[in-house]
């Protein structure tokens, strides 16, 4: 249910980094499986929030973050694409994570852009 | 044309910014920062009635309490004679750290020494929120499974603590101690556990002993 505030914050700092006239086409998210977001939630909510702003006709790929989990037990590490907390190789419930907490705004695509806001200096941009 | 930027920004950024600046107004004040979530029921505000009568023995106190409608929460602690402020999310399923920063204008927090925050009902939302708190702790209660913690990971993994209550309703509940233990520390083996009752008052001492405790040793760093 926080999705709406997450897409809240999601639109505020896409129009931070959207060059004045520019129309962004499109938004890619980035969420960690640890989050306890829902990616349809965050569509459902983006479609409905986008209307009036730079994002209105954009649309968003939410991509879900593989987990990178190691086993205190048996040693091994993993790549899961579901939250599991038991290790596949040996049975044990000794996971540790090394990720899974992203909520991660990766690039926007803008019509038209002639520059970036100061806010992302550190940013590249790739024709 | 089209171009694309590559951004990588955290999308709570605005949140995070503002809850730092929540705890170095805290820290600057020395006041010492407990958050409490749960499911809605668990008995956050039972936990926090029982604690506050031993706490404020010792330290003077305050709370923030937030909910989605109504004072009903404050004037409990009100009673109590604690100074109290409700923040009404009108709907919003969390508390954020801006919330926090506007409730503390209307809480003299200069000579207090330690601070509640009472989150929205919901295990779920309040777990992407930095409030600025230096201690968070999540409640869970006999009557609702001993699987939440797999249920509600992101919750169980970002507490210091994990209070079961309504241990009291033990004998008539199937709600086997020893597994929730086991669920709770597999999502997060550093986890401290308390049992407690807000109605016999079992466990309560020893949950603010530990309370009292963290408060000193965060003073003392």
């Amino acid at each position: 249910m926080h999705e709406a505030s997450i897409v809240e914050s999601l639109l505020d700092l896409v129009v931070q980094n959207t060059p004045g006239s520019a129309r962004v086409r499109r938004v890619d998210v980035r969420v960690g499986l640890l989050t306890g977001v829902s990616p349809d939630s965050l569509q459902l909510y983006f479609e409905f929030l986008r209307e009036g702003t730079v994002c209105d006709g954009a649309e968003m790929a939410v991509t879900l973050q593989p987990l990178l989990a190691h086993c205190e037990n048996c040693g091994t590490d993993h790549t899961l694409r579901e939250v599991d907390w038991v290790c596949p190789a040996c049975g044990q419930g000794a996971l540790t994570f090394r990720n899974g907490d992203e909520l991660h705004l990766e690039s926007i695509e803008v019509d038209n852009g002639e520059g970036i806001h100061a806010g992302a200096a550190d940013s590249q941009a790739q024709q | 044309m089209a171009k694309v930027f590559t951004l990588e920004q955290r999308i709570l950024k605005r949140n995070s910014e503002v809850a730092e600046e929540n705890r170095r107004g805290f820290d600057a004040q020395g006041v010492f920062v407990v958050s409490l979530a749960s499911s809605p029921g668990s008995g956050k505000t039972s936990l926090l009635e029982k604690s506050l009568a031993l706490l404020r023995e010792e330290l003077s106190v305050g709370v923030v309490e937030g909910d989605v409608q109504t004072d009903r929460d404050a004037r409990r602690i009100e009673a109590l004679g604690v100074p109290v402020v409700q923040v009404v999310t009108n709907g919003t399923c969390h508390l954020d750290a801006q919330m926090v920063q506007g409730a503390l204008a209307h809480l003299e927090t200069g000579r207090m020494e330690l601070l509640f925050i009472e989150n929205v009902g919901n295990l779920v939302c309040p777990a992407a929120y930095d409030l600025g708190e230096h201690l968070r702790i999540v409640l869970s209660s006999t009557t609702e499974g001993e699987d939440k913690p797999l249920k509600y990971p992101a919750m169980f993994r970002r507490s210091q603590a994990m209070v079961l209550n309504k241990i009291d309703l033990l004998p008539y509940v199937p709600f086997d101690l020893a597994e929730a233990r086991t669920m709770a520390l597999r999502v997060n083996p550093s986890l401290e556990i308390f049992e407690t009752s807000c109605t016999t008052g079992a466990g309560i001492p020893e949950f603010c002993q530990w309370i009292v405790q963290k408060l000193s040793e965060t003073s003392a760093a």
